[in-house]
């Protein structure tokens, strides 16, 4: 089946190429750049997902929505400069209490007033400097990313953690609960600030080159995409290969309760997982935004990218890294190349994922590269 | 991971067992008196109830009816599947093309004809709809007819599609299995969009004109309602159900026990399809037209909301979730109107500080531990800060300006579930029914009168002489026993 599938890809792009004329090789060059940036875009948000399912086995459905927090934060770090006095003021309040707990979390014991006093004077210092003039798009990512990473862990602190002896479909069902929420809040919170996403930035601008008598255009962001997306994952890598807290994270995805016994705190483990699965997702929301130009409404913006980017996860194989890559990339393939090659089937784009999770699901129900989780009796 | 059967299935199948010929007949009787009742509430509403109220007991018996379908396969069969907009929309769509009159049946194939080729056109089933013959039932007395044979073929549609989506259920579970149903009711929905199917959805854009007389009026929905539920209760109680039922406690053990589980999941999810499907169809009559939004992943999640807030297994449960569902939303507009900054502050204020106090009085009257933790107290002193701030504000100039709130009725909806989930998962009735002996509190789980006698009779030394021999028949090995002595003789 497989290679009956190849053959006729093969075939109909040699066709398209030699028979037709219609598609030369500037076409297939823009086509392959605007595929590797989308995705890359699915593969960061991917791996938030596979990360969280690699340790607690939740299809963490409100991940899409964390990846709209992280874009509207950004959004809403550079478009509300300067800050009005009540905002900055909740906002350095939100922010210090989140920095107080993810401090309290990775020191231990640590119920410090001055780690909150420093939290909110830095917030302070830091929203009255970007009063006066407007902030630089990547200290918007950055900050973006630490406020979604927050929202991360508090999703799973408020959410997950009380469910954590429970059956799996109780979980699923209150992270379905989590995603309408935030969706909702999303609306809530900022639909009033809805505006084209256009910071001051020249990674936006077209960019245009000959290739084989022909010009493939594109902008500048097919630079920038894959760069950020590779030192990401690079970063992440190193984080889960080498450090202290990726063995323990490795151990706690291979047996929670035996991490446990050998004295892993697996909770603070989790909640680094859902920190940095939501850093990542921010980033791609940042990136989402500069490539588009612009955000959709809350309710939505986080939905079909979030659902993709799982199949992609799926597709790879849930549970692991390069796998969640290897997805995601293979999604923006698909998602580019077929409507290019089989004509009518643009409208139909949105429903590749789909199909391809489930003819993934029924051949090979653990991914390209993932291991076997069949259910044991 | 197998879970004991919860002691509310237990007590179940006793109260049917236990159940003598006169109580039998007295529930029969009683059950006459509350559906007259309710017939007589119907009528009442029907007559005097306002435009609106009608409009929400409407909605209230149409999503009851997918409701309850979507619980026989979440709540029942214990598989959880997220496509039930999917099937809605299928039969939604169905029983509206069914319904319209064929001129405008043509005038909205004639609209997607600007993007199609005749080949596509000429693959159009109005044809095939005009050979059903449903074109003679036009008139205002014979289109309810019409609209029956619609709803059924709606129904079937739908159970196709339902069947369809099982398939996978055979090889999937848990959560895969809930993410390929929700991406088969997406894809459903993202089809209907496309020009493939434009003669019959008319895009996104959708139609109206759809006959409303059924849809609206409560008799119908009601029955419809009425009907469901004696059909899924029935079913929940036959070896179907109970085939259903052992998949969801344990799927290896039912199947050692000969159930047939690829049979009985494609069955339970046609079965379900079929009712979302009749729902859908009563949907587009209701709203007198079909359109692709009102078939978003927003139903299945008030649908889910319900089961879960009900009792996830229980017909009652469901119901009473479903109320609660449908009333927030419709009678839920006073909290998406515009109100001043300093209302939703005092608000927000007034609402930490309950959930404060509600917590500082469960923690401290907590058996174990009772303890106040910190947070409570930083959590009521926020409420307190955000109402004093509300109050005071508008002397010093602050919080000038209105807001409105988009979405509120979502995120209540998604906190109680939230809330649910966590402080009670088996939902307000678990899988408890209602029932008469539960409204008279008689406990069936205690020997009835007759079983009393049988045991007087057995235990009275003049009457019965051998009785050691009869108690020695009647008492079971007790296993807990059994356990002690091999966990003594391990030692």
């Amino acid at each position: 089946m497989i290679g009956g599938l190849l053959a006729l890809i093969i075939g109909r792009v040699a066709y398209l190429i030699v028979g037709t004329g219609n598609y030369t090789l500037a076409f297939f060059v823009g086509a392959l750049l605007s595929a590797l940036q989308l995705g890359s875009l699915y593969a960061l948000i991917a791996l938030g997902y596979t990360m969280v399912y690699g340790i607690i086995r939740l299809i963490n459905f409100a991940h899409g929505e964390v990846f709209m927090v992280g874009a509207f934060t950004s959004f809403f770090l550079f478009a509300n400069t300067p800050y009005s006095l009540p905002w900055a003021l909740f906002a350095a309040a939100l922010a210090a209490a989140g920095l107080m707990y993810a401090v309290n979390l990775w020191r231990g014991k640590l119920q410090d007033p001055v780690v909150l006093g420093a939290g909110a004077l830095g917030f302070v210092g830091f929203t009255l400097a970007l009063s006066a003039a407007s902030l630089n798009w990547i200290a918007a990512m950055l900050l973006a990313m630490l406020i979604t990473g927050v929202v991360g862990i508090t999703l799973d602190r408020v959410a997950y953690r009380p469910l954590r002896g429970a059956p799996r479909i109780s979980l699923l069902i209150t992270a379905i609960a989590m995603s309408f929420f935030l969706q909702n809040f999303g609306l809530l919170a900022f639909t009033r600030n809805q505006t084209p996403y256009r910071p001051a930035t020249s990674w936006t601008q077209f960019l245009q080159f000959p290739l084989a008598g022909n010009t493939v255009f594109t902008s500048r962001m097919v630079i920038l995409i894959p760069l950020v997306t590779l030192v990401l994952v690079v970063a992440l890598t190193l984080f889960v290969n080498r450090t202290r807290l990726g063995k323990a994270m490795r151990a706690s995805a291979q047996d929670p309760e035996v991490a446990q016994m050998m004295g892993i705190n697996v909770n603070r483990v989790i909640a680094t997982t859902f920190f940095l699965g939501s850093t990542l997702a921010a980033a791609a929301g940042v990136l989402w935004g500069l490539n588009f130009g612009s955000l959709n409404q809350p309710a939505i913006f986080g939905l079909l990218p979030g659902l993709k980017a799982f199949a992609a996860a799926v597709i790879g194989g849930i549970g692991s890294l390069p796998g969640a890559v290897i997805g995601g990339l293979l999604l923006g393939f698909l998602e580019n190349f077929v409507p290019a090659m089989f004509a009518g089937t643009t409208e139909f784009k949105d429903t590749f994922a789909f199909f391809l999770l489930i003819v993934i699901l029924l051949i090979r129900p653990s991914g390209i590269i993932g291991e076997d989780l069949s259910e044991k009796v | 991971m197998s879970r004991a059967p919860s002691p509310a299935v237990r007590a179940d199948v006793l109260a049917t067992s236990a159940l003598s010929g006169r109580k039998r007949l007295r529930d029969a009787l009683l059950t006459l008196v509350g559906l007259a009742l309710l017939a007589l509430l119907i009528a009442f509403i029907d007559a005097e109830g306002t435009t609106r109220f009608k409009q929400a007991c409407a909605l209230f018996a149409i999503w009851g009816v997918a409701a309850i379908s979507l619980n026989l396969i979440n709540g029942t069969t214990g598989i959880l599947s997220l496509g039930h907009h999917g099937f809605m929309l299928v039969g939604g769509y169905t029983t509206a093309l069914l319904t319209l009159p064929e001129i405008r049946r043509q005038q909205i194939a004639e609209s997607a004809r600007s993007q199609m080729n005749d080949f596509t056109l000429g693959l159009s089933l109005n044809n095939g709809l005009r050979a059903l013959g449903l074109e003679a039932l036009t008139t205002p007395e014979t289109l309810w007819i019409r609209f029956l044979i619609a709803l059924f073929i709606g129904g079937l549609v739908a159970a196709l599609f339902g069947l369809l989506v099982g398939i996978p259920s055979l090889r999937l579970r848990g959560d895969y299995l809930a993410i390929v149903t929700f991406g088969f009711g997406e894809i459903i929905r993202l089809l209907a969009s496309t020009s493939l199917l434009g003669p019959f959805t008319n895009g996104s854009l959708g139609y109206t004109g759809v006959p409303a007389q059924i849809g609206r009026s409560l008799w119908w929905t009601f029955g419809f309602l009425a009907l469901t539920v004696f059909v899924m209760t029935k079913f929940k109680t036959s070896s179907y159900g109970r085939a259903l039922q052992g998949i969801r406690e344990d799927e290896i053990a039912a199947e050692a026990m000969g159930v047939n589980l690829a049979y009985h999941k494609v069955l339970a999810f046609a079965l379900s399809a079929f009712f979302a499907g009749v729902a859908g169809g009563l949907y587009t009559s209701w709203l007198s037209g079909a359109r692709l939004d009102y078939f978003l992943f927003t139903l299945t999640f008030f649908f889910l909301v319900a089961i879960s807030v009900g009792g996830t297994g229980s017909y009652t449960g469901v119901l009473l979730g479903t109320a609660l569902v449908v009333f927030v939303r419709q009678y839920g507009d006073p909290l998406e109107q515009v109100y001043p900054l300093t209302t939703w502050f005092a608000a927000a204020g007034v609402l930490v500080l309950l959930a404060a106090a509600g917590a500082l009085v469960l923690r401290s009257r907590r058996r174990l531990r009772p303890r106040v933790p910190p947070l409570v107290l930083v959590v009521g002193a926020v409420g307190l800060a955000a109402l004093l701030f509300a109050l005071v504000a508008p002397s010093f100039g602050l919080l000038q300006g209105s807001f409105q709130a988009f979405g509120m009725r979502a995120i209540l909806l998604a906190l109680l579930l939230l809330t649910i989930m966590i402080f009670r998962p088996e939902g307000i009735m678990g899988r408890a029914e209602f029932s008469w002996a539960w409204l008279l509190r008689e406990h069936r789980d205690r020997p009835s009168d007759e079983e009393r006698a049988q045991d007087a009779w057995l235990t009275n030394p003049e009457l019965n002489p051998d009785r050691t021999a009869a108690l020695r028949n009647l008492r079971e090995p007790d296993p807990q026993a059994e356990r002690r002595d091999d966990q003594k003789g391990a030692r």
